[in-house]
């Protein structure tokens, strides 16, 4: 297995590390040939499984992620800039991507960047087997999906909305006093953690491929929240057109 | 049926009693609302809740339960031994009784009995208590507003006190000795059918009683307000999670950290849930929210009765609070009259 | 004192309890017993024929199955499955299931090896009501996977040929490639005691059986309706053009009996899963005759 970062945070590696008491034991399932945020070793030629974090935000990282599909049997994209762009992907939100390179960078762009493209998540260039969702990544969840990778599994991918894990959780709804939360079209399985910890959802697991955006849309503005902040807040972790990663684009990548 | 009275006074010494040899579930209010919760007083029960957010069935069909250990390396089942708490599930509502009786008929069926929801039944005590409905409660409709059976005890509030049902030996045993339970007077037998009339009139009126429900489900089964409802469906499973009488489960493995050992369990499901009624190679017979809407209506309106005598709904208003796209039984209660009234020009 | 009350999941091992075989099952039925491979045949690109062996004498001599009722198959981390069985009841002592790889479960079972472990509970439903039909013509369409389940009748009914009528078998495959069972098949095709046709929507040069849909050959039955049971099981779309053609030649609504698929999960009519309208396909199926199928919104 390889362990590859990309333009990100490293949060989800370094949360994979914070499953202490579980970490051998994970990681005994598998041989880490190549892991940067551990070990200066180099990559080695032939691997199974790539685990990649990070968003593609340069001509560079396109190529490795492609080469990375070359090698590996199995490709695992964890955390939220991996799977929709995340918030590196916030940068290529509309036009005027190069506006905001130049005026964060000015005139020379420093070429630690390499050559920058607008951002995108590792599944708009290469077919990804299993995504780990979330910002950042749960240890057991990565565990989990590892395991299914490894040994098959028939536990299905749930597209159901977050409220029914909130309900679970006997919890109110932000709703109730006005408050936005994207709960309401954001992928199930994460247990609503933020919302059972008095904060609403932002969609970091990514957009349900079952959501009912038109419907969300309606109930938020029922709410009274402005039109505009529902798709504010939607474009947090779910970029693209009509506030995210539309079914058909997914399915289509996925062939 | 023995009936008793005991003064308001004295709830505190039976649930104290309760405590002493019992987890004791009961109403508790939250930040947002009421839950069942364990409590270590009587100081904590709300006794007058309205209703709470999620149901009592969660102490008979745990969210997630362990079915048994394996090991995966040698594909054996493992050792596996479940001791459950014997508990006291205080102030439940009568709505709420009916939905355990109906999760009873389902997993009690004598031909395949389920040994994890018999340990917890069998070490459960049930206090019900009377209530006033709130504007989104029609267990009136459903024909459960009463509870016939499935409680040990039943406190009927009758003016600062109790008229107290007893229905089984364990129970009138700890109410024997922690109140003085008297024999009920004329004036109690009034007092209690007042409160009887004075609930039974304060239902909701808006909310439509309509007669032959589980007929005209089958005449509209192919009607436009389903397309209308799955439109709307957010596909959250937020109703089956707050439904006291929704008790579809997956099962599914999963190993521990290392993958040597695992478990299988159980957890809910819900056939509002997008992949519920998927089969091996991706077909799913249920692929629309009209679909999946239609069928949990016609499970809870329609089809639990033809199989088992009862609605599968007892009118407790939860999933009405909880549905954000406004879909719920009431919805079909609305359509339904809004068709009797076309029909009638 | 108040009750508590437990539930025990016990392995089979050595000098444990002694109790029967229904005995141990109906203490949990959730618990799946050890099952070895003791045989697999590769019947297509895409299907395999496996036949399994219970460890356990108790629990072997405690599995009495009728054709139509199916087993929950576990392979420990990856899961659970319902299939149904393939083998007749008039062979005991080991159970035969067909699959079809087509997804991680059957995927991961296709790479065991015989002589490897899996669990199996079970039997459950509602069988092919193989006693009703004795005495009687037996009509049996199969498409595709659908053989799987009707083999268990089919060869049932071959075990105990005195006993039935005339038996007629059609069964559809998209290509001759996909035909289960061809050589048993190809040997019963000259046998007076079965009218049988194998039917391809897609033909090859080697291929000289019927072409066309498991619809096809009716054109040519003689039923006697009165004395005729039908017995159906294919994919979703086919069982209203087979049923609609036993309604022509005049076979009663509850004469003509379908086993449908669904994903029972718990096989007890608890989890759900499997509901079609009102009716749990693990309990009141998967075996439903045509009126019961017609009551039953939602079921074709």
């Amino acid at each position: 297995m390889v362990v590859v970062g990309l333009a990100s945070c490293f949060g989800c590696q370094i949360n994979l590390t914070n499953a202490e008491a579980h970490l051998m034991d994970i990681l005994s399932q598998v041989d880490v040939e190549y892991w940067q945020l551990t070990s200066s070793d180099p990559m080695p030629e032939d691997f199974d499984i790539a685990v990649i974090e990070g968003a593609v935000t340069t001509k560079e990282a396109a190529e490795t992620v492609k080469a990375l599909r070359g090698i590996a049997d199995t490709v695992i994209t964890i955390g939220a800039c991996a799977n929709t762009g995340g918030i590196p992907g916030l940068a290529a939100e509309g036009a005027g991507y190069e506006e905001r390179i130049a005026a964060v960078y000015g005139a020379t762009v420093p070429a630690a960047c390499g050559t920058m493209v607008a951002p995108s998540a590792v599944g708009e260039h290469i077919a990804v087997d299993y995504e780990v969702a979330c910002c950042p990544v749960e240890p057991l969840d990565f565990a989990r999906v590892l395991q299914h990778a490894l040994y098959g599994s028939n536990v299905q991918q749930l597209t159901a909305t977050l409220c029914g894990e909130c309900k679970r959780n006997e919890r109110g709804c932000f709703y109730e006093d006005g408050t936005l939360c994207l709960g309401l079209v954001t992928r199930c399985g994460c247990g609503a953690r933020c919302p059972s910890l008095g904060r609403p959802c932002k969609g970091c697991a990514g957009l349900s491929a079952d959501a009912n955006l038109k419907g969300a849309r309606a109930i938020s503005a029922g709410c009274g929240i402005p039109t505009g902040r529902f798709e504010e807040v939607l474009r947090i972790f779910n970029h693209g057109e009509g506030g995210g990663d539309s079914t058909e684009a997914r399915s289509e990548r996925e062939g | 049926m023995l009936y008793r009275v005991i003064d308001g006074s004295e709830l505190p010494l039976l649930v104290e009693a309760f405590l002493e040899r019992y987890e004791v579930i009961a109403p508790v209010q939250t930040k947002k609302g009421y839950a069942f919760a364990p409590v270590d007083s009587f100081d904590q029960v709300a006794l007058d809740y309205p209703s709470t957010v999620s149901s009592l069935k969660k102490y008979y069909l745990p969210q997630r339960e362990t079915l048994f250990r394996f090991d995966a390396e040698t594909n054996e089942v493992l050792d596996l031994e479940v001791e459950v708490r014997p508990r006291v599930l205080f102030g439940a509502h009568a709505c709420d009784i009916n939905a355990i009786n109906c999760l009873n008929s389902v997993f009690e069926d004598a031909r395949y009995p389920d040994p994890y929801y018999e340990a917890h039944r069998r070490s459960m005590l049930v206090v019900g208590i009377s209530c006033t409905p709130t504007s989104e409660c029609f267990c009136q409709l459903m024909d459960a507003d009463e509870a016939r059976s499935g409680y040990d005890l039943f406190l009927q509030d009758i003016g600062g006190r109790y008229l107290v049902s007893m229905n089984s030996v364990e129970a009138a045993n700890i109410l024997e000795t922690a109140c003085n339970p008297r024999v009920a007077t004329d004036e109690d037998r009034r007092a209690f059918r007042q409160a009887t009339r004075r609930r039974q009139e304060s239902f909701n009126p808006a909310i439509p009683d309509i007669q032959e429900i589980p007929m005209l489900m089958d005449a509209f089964h192919s009607d436009a307000f389903w397309d209308e409802l799955g439109e709307r469906c957010l596909s959250c499973t937020a109703c089956s999670a707050v439904c006291p009488t929704c008790h579809c489960f997956d099962i599914r493995d999963v190993l521990d950290p290392d993958g040597r050992i695992g478990e299988r369990e159980r957890v809910w499901d819900a056939c509002t849930s997008p992949q519920f009624a998927t089969v091996t190679g991706g077909h799913n017979f249920r692929p629309t929210g009209r679909e999946r809407v239609r069928h949990r209506m016609y499970h809870k309106l329609n089809g639990f009765l033809a199989t088992h005598d009862r609605n599968l709904c007892v009118g407790c208003g939860r999933c009405v609070r909880a549905c954000k796209a406004n879909i719920s039984p009431i919805e079909v209660l609305r359509f339904f009259e809004k068709k009797g009234a076309e029909d009638a020009e | 004192m108040p009750n508590s009350a437990r539930v025990v999941v016990t392995p089979l091992r050595e000098g444990g309890p002694a109790a029967t075989g229904s005995e141990l099952v109906r203490a949990n039925p959730y618990r799946p017993w050890p099952a070895r491979i003791t045989s697999i045949t590769e019947l297509t690109a895409h299907e395999k024929l496996f036949e399994f062996r219970l460890v356990d004498d108790r629990i072997r001599e405690a599995f009495h199955h009728e054709p139509g009722q199916f087993v929950e198959l576990s392979i420990f981390g990856v899961g659970e499955a319902p299939i149904s069985i393939s083998s007749s009841p008039t062979k005991s002592g080991f159970i035969e299931l067909c699959v079809r790889r087509a997804g991680e479960f059957t995927t991961r079972l296709h790479e065991l090896q015989c002589g490897d472990t899996v669990g199996i509970r079970g039997p459950y439903g509602r069988p092919f009501p193989i006693d009703e039909m004795r005495g009687h013509d037996v009509l049996l369409v199969a498409g595709g996977l659908g053989i799987a389940p009707l083999r268990s009748l089919i060869n049932n009914i071959h075990d105990e040929r005195s006993e039935f009528g005339k038996v007629t078998i059609i069964y559809g495959s998209r290509t001759p490639k996909d035909v289960m069972f061809r050589d048993q098949f190809e040997m019963w095709r000259h046998r007076k005691d079965f009218d049988l046709y194998l039917t391809v929507d897609e033909p090859d040069d080697s291929w000289d059986g019927e072409v066309g849909l498991v619809t096809k050959p009716f054109e040519h039955l003689e039923i006697v309706p009165d004395h005729t049971y039908g017995a159906v099981c294919g994919p979703p779309v086919m069982y209203k053009f087979v049923v609609q053609e036993m309604r022509n030649k005049g076979i009663s609504y509850d004469h003509i009996y379908m086993s449908f698929e669904r994903h029972m999960k718990c096989g007890m009519g608890k989890c759900g899963h499997c509901q079609i309208g009102h009716q749990y396909c693990c309990i009141d199926g998967p075996v439903f005759n045509y009126w019961e199928a017609k009551n039953i919104q939602g079921s074709m």
